[in-house]
């Protein structure tokens, strides 16, 4: 092969390279620059709002981890992520003093989630949710 | 030593922007004066300084009240200090912290056994140098200083393989933490099922225990799809990486070639 | 193909594009004994728009606040598409870029194209090499982890040496007593606009040098290799007879990128995390210092000397007056003899300069 026709062959070789490279870099940076989709963890719960009397606290599973809606005193109710922010242990409701206890370093949360005495260094994670037809939903 | 200055400029700044902060273990009044006392005065901070509470900031006064600040008052009932519990007050002394825990005990065989002589949380954990909780506890040395070890071995051994799982999962994690994964899903999670399954640790009912690290271990195989799942992402990554490198391997040795047609 | 030179000619008639073409590139000369060290700078050139390009790509999803920067950081590595290429990339570039100086710095040093007329080109060359240490520093702080938060302490730290303004220099440079969300936004915006701007001014000024005085010849395999400046009048050292830089050199330069690309991307693909200790990881606490901080291992000489040294004003001095000699080389060393081999002393102090920068960097690794 002379060395027009080398040039040639090899030229085309690379532009070949080339555009796999184009591609190679362009396809990551078009994903990576286009807009999300609402994502998986979107999966709302439904619970029927009797399940949640006065007083009374009922966990559920959310988005893979473990959550909880109070009905306080008064009727309101509060929708809650039971993961302690310490360490990550879940929390207990305390029926008798309407309150959050965690059991593995005595951390207190209120009925709002607020951080009320122990290690945990923020409050309980409020998740947004509605109410219609006697259901609640959650997320 | 030359390391000193420079280690201590930056102690002081670090000691400046403190002084606004949670006081820092090393600086309260309790280990500066028991850390210089001999024998047994000085012994407790040796073997604290080694614990688990040590390394997560939870020093004398979290424990036995008191003033960590003033010295001269430190030890006064006014200021909360509460001295060393008795024999049978030591369960409710650790369980002001450790809530799961003391419900645990109080009901299992060892803690309806308080009274009548069986184990404190002492015994078995010591008082100062209180170490991460593990299987290890419940060893031949330990228990039969009471009982023979025959019921003990056998909780041991159907908690073993499960321990065995966790510690394994936990060195996963903390492998795809060091490379940037976010783990913290996954740690939590770990977190939890440990914690759910040291809790049986204090129960010494073999039935339960069993049952319970069946439990434990499908959700602990959970973790282990999600970090396979990790594991094979990582896979196809690198298979990507070689076609890559091969590529501009490639296109080296062509530009290469091409140079060469000019000379 | 036919429209091709169609379109070229509809440029030429209007720009005289040909004749640019002629001039720097068919018809731009380079002498033919010019070897792959050469290529190094357009390694450089192209290392240095990679940064920016993934840089910019960053800076999308970045948030450059001390409660968020760390958590904008894991969701860049974790959630968003490709991501962690893009970190990696930027990351494992900025340490190649380093190292690419290093080597071409020592290439121009071997071949004493620091000599006269080139002394301009030697200073913005180091002024680049100042400016990528900072943009190297800056850079460090912005992912806010323990690693970022610390190794920005002990590095401002060292400026408390200083005598009368020492401690306010400090703190000028942080923007606060401690390292706090104040350095971070001023590291932010010199890492970000200040210092790519200057090293592209810089770039921009080293290339012309370059273009006016007009490419070395290396001093291999002549009889007669001294430098034959004669200093009475601007001259362009031109090369006739010599080889095209366009097809023939650019290919080089060409060739070169794609080795690096694909030692660049082995790195990336395979042990991106070379470079990163496991505090690298942990968001930053301004309560708690890792055990073992470290610098980076372009530091780590500097590191050492302050080290060894029982007076900090002493080590930094040191360090001062290592850099301002090489800065000054070109003025100090005045030999007109560029072949390597033929200058002893330059030799000597060159391996011995080497030898020792490499010894500290090894001892600050493991001390």
């Amino acid at each position: 092969m002379d060395n027009n026709g080398r040039r040639t062959f090899l030229g085309a070789c690379l532009g070949g390279i080339a555009a796999g490279f184009a591609a190679a870099v362009l396809w990551p940076v078009y994903r990576y620059l286009a807009p999300r989709s609402g994502g998986g963890a979107s999966a709302k719960v439904v619970i029927p709002e009797k399940d949640v009397p006065e007083g009374e606290a009922k966990f559920f599973e959310f988005a893979g981890a473990s959550a909880v809606l109070v009905r306080k005193r008064g009727g309101e109710l509060v929708a809650l992520s039971a993961v302690c922010t310490h360490l990550g242990c879940i929390v207990q409701w305390e029926k008798e003093k309407q309150d959050f206890l965690c059991p593995c370093h005595a951390g207190h949360y209120n009925a709002d989630g607020v951080v009320t005495a122990g290690p945990p260094p923020k409050p309980l994670a409020k998740l947004p949710f509605s109410l219609a037809n006697g259901a609640i939903t959650v997320g | 030593m030359m390391m000193r200055s420079l280690l201590t400029g930056l102690a002081v700044l670090v000691a400046i922007a403190m002084g606004c902060g949670p006081v820092q273990a090393e600086d309260i009044v309790c280990i500066t004066c028991h850390g210089a006392l001999p024998g047994k005065y000085g012994e407790p901070v040796k073997l604290w300084q080694g614990s688990i509470h040590a390394e997560n900031g939870i020093a004398c006064n979290a424990c036995h009240g008191g003033d960590p600040k003033d010295a001269p008052n430190a030890m006064k009932k006014e200021r909360g200090f509460l001295g060393a519990p008795k024999y049978n007050d030591v369960p409710e002394f650790c369980g002001r912290c450790h809530v799961g825990v003391l419900k645990d005990y109080l009901a299992s065989g060892h803690g309806r056994a308080l009274t009548r002589g069986g184990p404190n949380c002492v015994i078995c954990h010591g008082s100062h140098q209180i170490v991460k909780a593990s299987l290890e506890l419940i060893n031949e040395k330990s228990c039969s200083r009471c009982h023979s070890y025959e019921r003990a071995k056998l909780i041991r051994g159907a908690m073993q393989e499960t321990e065995g799982i966790i510690v394994a999962l936990d060195k996963r994690i903390a492998g795809y933490k060091a490379v940037g994964t976010d783990t913290d899903r996954l740690e939590k999670e770990l977190f939890s099922q440990r914690n759910r399954f040291h809790s049986l640790f204090h129960n010494v009912d073999v039935k339960r225990v069993t049952a319970e690290s069946t439990q434990i271990q499908a959700e602990l195989k959970k973790l282990d799809t999600t970090l396979k799942g990790l594991d094979e992402q990582g896979r196809k990554r690198k298979l990507a990486g070689a076609v890559v490198v091969a590529g501009a391997l490639l296109a080296g040795l062509l530009v290469h070639l091409l140079r060469k047609t000019f000379d | 193909m036919e429209l091709l030179k169609r379109l070229y000619k509809w440029v030429d008639v209007r720009v005289g594009a040909g004749e640019i073409v002629e001039k720097e590139l068919t018809g731009y000369l380079l002498p033919r004994n010019i070897n792959a060290w050469y290529s190094l700078g357009s390694v450089l050139l192209f290392i240095f728009a990679l940064q920016v390009a993934s840089g910019i790509l960053l800076l999308i999803y970045y948030v450059p606040d001390a409660d968020k920067a760390f958590k904008s950081v894991t969701y860049i590595m974790n959630d968003v598409p490709f991501g962690w290429l893009i970190r990696m990339c930027h990351a494992v570039g900025s340490n190649m870029m380093v190292a690419v100086l290093l080597l071409h710095m020592l290439s121009v040093l071997c071949m004493g194209s620091y000599k006269s007329p080139r002394e301009f080109n030697w200073l913005t060359g180091f002024i680049l090499f100042t400016l990528v240490q900072g943009i190297s520093l800056t850079g460090y702080l912005l992912p806010w982890s323990q690693l970022s938060f610390w190794a920005t302490t002990v590095a401002t730290n060292s400026a408390n040496a200083i005598p009368v303004i020492g401690p306010q220099l400090v703190e000028f440079l942080r923007g606060s007593k401690m390292v706090g969300p104040p350095t971070l936004g001023r590291f932010f915006a010199l890492h970000v606009a200040v210092i790519p701007a200057g090293i592209a001014a810089l770039i921009g000024a080293h290339l012309f040098l370059l273009k006016r005085t007009g490419v070395s010849k290396p001093p291999f395999g002549q009889s007669n290799t001294t430098n034959q400046w004669k200093g009475d009048s601007y001259r362009y050292e031109d090369h006739p007879g010599g080889i095209p830089f366009f097809p023939n050199y650019a290919l080089e330069d060409a060739r070169s990128v794609f080795i690096y690309l694909a030692i660049f991307m082995a790195v990336v693909f395979f042990d991106p995390y070379l470079f990163f200790p496991k505090d690298a990881f942990l968001p930053a606490n301004a309560l708690v210092t890792p055990a073992h901080i470290k610098p980076e291992w372009y530091f780590l000489a500097n590191y050492q000397t302050l080290k060894i040294f029982p007076n900090e004003l002493i080590g930094l001095s040191v360090q001062g007056a290592a850099m301002t000699f090489l800065a000054l080389l070109p003025f100090i060393d005045r030999g007109r003899e560029r072949h390597p081999l033929k200058r002893p002393l330059f030799l000597a102090c060159a391996i011995g300069g080497l030898l020792l920068w490499i010894g500290l960097s090894v001892w600050g690794h493991y001390s």
